[in-house]
């Protein structure tokens, strides 16, 4: 009985809200801050409620957003000239290829062939090996393995081509499963070396 | 040859056919392995998927394979789906709306 907003409010109600929690969990993670994380969060709601009409309804609603919030930490970040988390693409095994073996599996097959060491990893290890990849490496982790984007979604949002988010999410895997597999080493979760036997 | 030999042989032929079909065809470790993140994303079409899955099934060295890619995907999102937006910033984006709607 209450007045009935005319424009498309209820509807941008109904269809983004309900992202706020995947929003603000990918901001956080992309600017690596509670408090950048609400503004980025709160940028990113605001500009989408505004273009609400540009958003084409029937496709994923969790994407737009997504592209909405990366393209505005983009912006900050360059605003702020933040040079500092840029890290070579090489950081770990040099130019690590498309290789099908994973090298990781091959350092914990003779005592964890299942990677169980994943699961007794504290989730800040996790987070914090998150936080130190590169910004195109780490959002296309999260949008896929978190968020469950498919190849093509990733690939319009980061504006690349699916060969692109595939090579990224490739490399992005190993990297963090070399950075936590070397943290489980040093905790003594794992020994040192093994299965090289062979 | 008699009949009996001659029945013995299209019954033998039949029954290597008829397995041959039966039997999913076999890609080999490499190729499986080098499709597994397009396989655990769901990003493989129905037969190459059925393929692949068919390889991980029965291979006992690629299977660990696979498992290790399972748990260090659980891990992740366990670790990354835990935060939430905070009531406050709800709240704050809750009243944002209703001000931007009455403008």
């Amino acid at each position: 009985m209450e007045s009935k907003p005319s424009t498309g409010r209820p509807s941008f109600e109904e269809e983004a809200l309900p992202h706020l929690d995947a929003v603000y969990r990918f901001a956080l993670r992309l600017s690596g801050a509670r408090d950048r994380a609400e503004d980025l969060t709160q940028e990113t709601f605001l500009r989408a409620f505004r273009s609400w009409e540009q958003y084409t309804p029937g496709t994923r609603c969790k994407s737009w957003l997504f592209t909405i919030c990366r393209n505005a930490f983009l912006r900050r970040q360059e605003r702020s000239r933040r040079h500092d988390e840029i890290v070579q693409e090489n950081v770990v095994g040099g130019g690590a290829g498309m290789e099908p073996v994973n090298p990781v599996w091959t350092s914990v097959m003779g005592v964890d062939p299942e990677g169980e060491f994943f699961d007794s990893l504290v989730d800040e290890t996790i987070l914090e090996a998150i936080d130190g990849l590169q910004e195109e490496y780490r959002s296309a982790v999260l949008l896929s393995d978190v968020e469950g984007l498919s190849y093509a979604e990733i690939a319009e949002l980061m504006e690349v081509p699916v060969g692109t988010v595939k090579s990224r999410l490739f490399r992005a895997r190993r990297l963090l499963q070399k950075v936590l597999y070397d943290y489980a080493v040093e905790m003594g979760h794992l020994p040192a070396r093994t299965g090289t036997d062979r | 040859m008699s009949f009996l030999e001659r029945l013995k042989g299209i019954l033998g032929r039949g029954a290597t056919g008829a397995g041959a079909h039966v039997r999913p065809e076999m890609i080999s470790c490499r190729e499986a392995l080098s499709v597994v993140y397009e396989f655990l994303d769901g990003e493989l079409e129905d037969e190459s998927h059925a393929r692949v899955k068919a390889h991980f099934d029965v291979c006992r060295s690629c299977y660990p394979h696979l498992k290790l890619e399972e748990s260090f995907r659980a891990a992740l999102r366990k670790a990354a789906v835990g935060e939430g937006a905070p009531q406050e910033l709800k709240a704050r984006i809750g009243e944002m709306l209703s001000r931007g709607d009455d403008t």
